[in-house]
């Protein structure tokens, strides 16, 4: 093409004003949110980076699918047409809808988990993880060890360490009752995996008889890196790429919410019928009848559209080249942050920005609750509050401190990130200032959610 | 009481969704294709809904319009606390935790209240609520009034609780072992039967005298609340609203699937009075449905909800609602067919043990009258009996007093005439009833098995 700038490829239909806050009500708003971004009341927040889960901008064809919904109990015509959608994409026989990611992983732990079995991952997200240790079993995360270089450039950072899942499968015979791959890897900077890595995780899988699951929740986004990173890939369409790498999988878990361009919803697919059955006993407990899986008809019809509107390639173009396009300027401006840059967020480096907050004090808390009060902006931690505490209560500091601003999608534009990335300059000058945080009180599980907070001193 | 006087729908068309009527060669192989079990058939293949009233409601203009000013924020939406005002204000409960439906909550509210070993009285069971109850290690017991298993008697508040039934299990079990009473209003099972105010206020003197939590299942309580309106001596001249909120007051905690009163699609709640409670409750629901302020809802469902729940008490709406079921449940009386008497709140239940008396109960005579409505009309109506009772802990069926066919009225959806064409398709069926053939299982689920099951006929007749 002859033009280089890359446009976002829609207009905007509808938009939802947000509010300017001064400094003095935001730092009463944090005071009373006990310094966790979590507990914020979404109107007091300018920038909105905390997810890109649930918070994308609908199409007009996800709209008028929204009306078309039909809100049968059993049956339901738009329960077909989202069916249609996840066979063509995932070629999966059996596809069971969930009201949202984390309840297919709770279905299918359940279904094939007991105490003491090991899961593999490259990297569990936070709520597999807690699904995978609620049923008793150990959730491991095999990620290759530039996963965890922040600084290393490495094309497909997301990758299982192959070599170490063999170990696993050699020296665990009988106890894993499968192997999970997440696209991208979210938690470990949002960083893609390559077919090459899935297909030798596969072939691994396949000749130790354990089953392959994909958590699928930004598979359009994987797709996209493996178009333009992989050798041999270029020409193939998202589309075919995403058929190819779910063909390597025996089932798949997904938050529509991310990749299914939705506002909520999931899904669970596979292959073999009795754990099909199975699964399907134990969503009608907790989630719905099978045809509507704990969801609205119009949520599925927004389902089935929003999966092939995420696998656009304009689209993706314009979607990975706006994180791409903020973290141009971190780097110029010298911020560390996780190269390259992720598909749905760009990660913040707090471990090496802010060196003089030990571990133990949380340090990309600590950078969550600054990039709020100087500038409004809302993003999540991904560091020890989230994944330090052991399941036997100990605390071990994480191997990264990240702090996850992530983009929704279609709902942001290129001066919102102008924006972003003039608080962030100025956090730069004011680094040293930033204070450690010390937790005050936890729940049981997924305590970054609820945890009360409060400064610790300089 | 005596017949409605005329009344009319408190709104106009706005949207159509179109329905499309089928052949009987059509439907024969589409009923044989869900192995005569309404629930697999596919919704085009059917012509008049009556499966079930949860979910399946019309939203109203001010509510689409609240869907568009979602605000999918991952946290601290302002529709949660939209919603969490209408709770307030309209039901009482002070913390709320939203869910994805119903049944979310009723996980929750199972897990964090019951220890194994305990004992559950309530009006009637519920299929899932009871298979929560039992998860968790509970046992069920039922303290309806008998009159609820009568399907011809015309008692009035056929849900009350038999306070009697309820103090000869507490003395046996010993109240420590009862960590709360349940009690819906209205009793689905019973027909869509209400429960009496003063039944509710003596259930919870009794429960809190000593120390037992008295649990509402609020699915339907505004449709109750005009029951009580219309019945109760000396609540005529209260509001719905207001009858509403003297009910809850009557309960320490309430699970809700906004799928029926609150007009809406997808959500539910659970409502309760205790901060410490709640603290447990949040920390489960970030588990099974999502972070404590969207539940597993879009930001936009929590809108839709606050405004139903707000539509769901204006008086013109509940009258309306009530009255086109009565007014279905009439036309059938005329027509001379068994239905549970008197006609209930969401649903007309045809007295199917009475209807096929030809069949025994092992033969499962509601889902096969079930399957035989959808055969001559394309109407889908659901069975509330032998087949919903599932099996008990020896293994062996349960056969409930009631076997029931459930037409389920969808709110603010169908049109009398739709209505009329329901009346004479059961008239028809009511009139060829000696040819209807019974059912027997080809594919049981072990839990909730109704939902999934697969039938074939017996004793085909070549």
């Amino acid at each position: 093409m002859k033009f280089k700038t890359i446009i976002e490829p829609f207009r905007i239909k509808t938009v939802e004003p947000i509010r300017q806050t001064t400094y003095a009500q935001r730092i009463a708003a944090i005071r009373a949110a006990h310094y966790n971004v979590f507990q914020l009341n979404a109107e007091d927040v300018l920038i909105d980076l905390l997810t890109d889960s649930g918070t994308g901008a609908m199409s007009v064809y996800q709209w008028a699918g929204m009306m078309k919904g039909d809100e049968s109990y059993a049956g339901g015509r738009s329960f077909h047409a989202f069916v249609k959608s996840v066979n063509d994409i995932t070629s999966f026989r059996h596809v069971i809808p969930t009201h949202q990611g984390r309840a297919a992983e709770h279905i299918i732990s359940r279904a094939m988990l007991k105490a003491g079995s090991i899961v593999p991952n490259n990297t569990h997200f936070d709520t597999t993880r807690a699904n995978v240790e609620h049923c008793g079993a150990v959730a491991l995360n095999l990620p290759i060890a530039e996963g965890h270089e922040p600084q290393t450039i490495h094309p497909f950072k997301g990758n299982m360490d192959v070599a170490a899942l063999e170990r696993v499968l050699r020296e665990n015979v009988g106890n894993v009752p499968f192997v999970m791959i997440t696209v991208t890897n979210n938690s470990e900077g949002g960083q893609p995996v390559s077919m090459e890595n899935i297909r030798r995780t596969s072939e691994l899988c396949r000749a130790h008889g354990v089953p392959l699951f994909i958590d699928a929740c930004r598979f359009a986004e994987n797709s996209w890196f493996i178009k333009t990173r992989e050798p041999g890939y270029a020409d193939k369409s998202p589309l075919e790429i995403a058929q190819e790498m779910f063909r390597l999988a025996d089932g798949c878990t997904m938050s529509a919410k991310k990749d299914g361009m939705a506002n909520i919803g999931g899904f669970l697919a596979m292959n073999d019928d009795a754990l099909a059955a199975t699964c399907r006993n134990s969503l009608i407990l907790t989630e719905g009848f099978p045809t509507y899986g704990g969801l609205a008809g119009y949520d599925l019809e927004a389902i089935a559209v929003g999966l092939y509107e995420a696998l656009d390639p304009d689209y993706l173009h314009y979607r990975i080249r706006s994180v791409e396009y903020l973290a141009e300027k971190m780097i110029a401006a010298g911020i560390p942050i996780v190269r390259p840059a992720g598909g749905h967020a760009l990660y913040l480096d707090a471990k090496s920005w802010l060196s003089h907050i030990p571990p133990h004090q949380y340090p990309g808390w600590a950078l969550s609750v600054a990039l709020y009060v100087e500038g409004g902006i809302r993003a999540s931690e991904i560091g020890s509050v989230m994944f330090g505490r052991q399941s036997d209560g100990s605390e071990q500091a994480a191997d990264l401190e990240l702090v996850r601003l992530a983009f929704p999608r279609r709902v942001y534009t290129q001066s919102h990130m102008d924006y972003v990335a003039e608080v962030l300059l100025h956090l730069r000058s004011v680094a040293k200032e930033i204070r450690g945080v010390r937790i005050v009180e936890q729940p049981a599980t997924l305590r970054h959610f609820t945890s009360k907070f409060e400064l610790l001193p300089n | 009481m005596t017949r409605c006087r005329s009344w009319a729908e408190p709104w106009k068309i706005k949207v159509v969704e179109h329905i499309r009527m089928t052949t009987a060669a059509d439907r024969d192989a589409h009923i044989r294709e869900a192995g005569y079990n309404t629930f697999l058939l596919r919704s085009e293949h059917v012509y008049i809904d009556l499966l079930t009233d949860s979910g399946t409601n019309a939203m109203s203009d001010r509510q689409w319009a609240g869907m568009m000013m979602g605000d999918e924020a991952y946290a601290g939406s302002r529709n949660y606390y939209a919603l969490e005002d209408a709770v307030r204000e309209f039901y009482g409960f002070p913390y709320l935790i939203p869910t994805h439906q119903g049944r979310g909550a009723e996980n929750i509210l199972s897990k964090i209240l019951i220890t194994p070993g305990d004992h559950v009285p309530g009006n009637m069971y519920f299929t899932t609520t009871r298979v929560h109850q039992e998860l968790a290690g509970a046992t069920f017991h039922d303290v309806i009034i008998d009159e609820a298993h009568d399907p011809a008697s015309d008692h009035p508040f056929k849900g009350d609780v038999d306070l009697d039934k309820l103090d000869a299990l507490v003395r046996e079990v010993g109240a420590e072992r009862v960590p709360y009473t349940s009690v819906a209003a209205t009793v689905n099972l019973a027909g869509g039967q209400p429960v009496q105010l003063s039944n509710m206020r003596r259930v919870a003197d009794y429960c809190r005298a000593r120390g037992i939590r008295v649990i509402l299942d609020a699915t339907r309580a505004v449709e109750n609340a005009w029951f009580i309106q219309q019945r109760e001596p000396g609540m005529h001249h209260h509001s719905v609203a207001a009858i509403l909120k003297l009910m809850c007051e009557c309960a320490d905690g309430a699970t809700m699937s906004g799928k029926k009163d609150s007009l809406v699609n997808i959500g539910g709640w659970l409502g309760l009075r205790e901060e410490s409670l709640a603290e447990q409750a949040r920390g489960l629901v970030v588990v099974y449905e999502g972070l404590h302020t969207y539940g597993g809802l879009a930001g936009r469902d929590m809108e839709a909800m606050a405004i139903g729940i707000r539509e769901s008490v204006e008086e013109d709406h509940i009258r309306s609602r009530i009255g086109q079921v009565h007014y279905l449940g009439q036309r059938l009386i005329d027509a001379g067919v068994p239905v549970v008497r008197p006609l209930g709140g969401h649903a007309v239940f045809l007295d199917a043990a009475a209807i096929l008396s030809h069949l025994p109960r092992e033969h499962f005579p509601a889902q096969a009258l079930a399957a035989a409505l959808y055969l001559e009309s394309g109407v889908r109506a659901m069975e509330r009996g032998a087949v919903s009772a599932g099996r008990d802990t020896t293994g062996e069926n349960r056969y409930p007093a009631l076997e029931l066919v459930r037409l389920t009225i969808p709110r603010r959806v169908y049109t009398q005439a739709h209505m009329d064409v329901v009346t004479e398709s059961v008239a028809e069926v009511f009139e060829q009833r000696e040819q209807v053939q019974g059912l027997s299982f080809t594919y049981e689920p072990e839990l909730l098995r109704f939902f999934q099951a697969r039938f074939e006929l017996v004793g085909r007749r070549e």
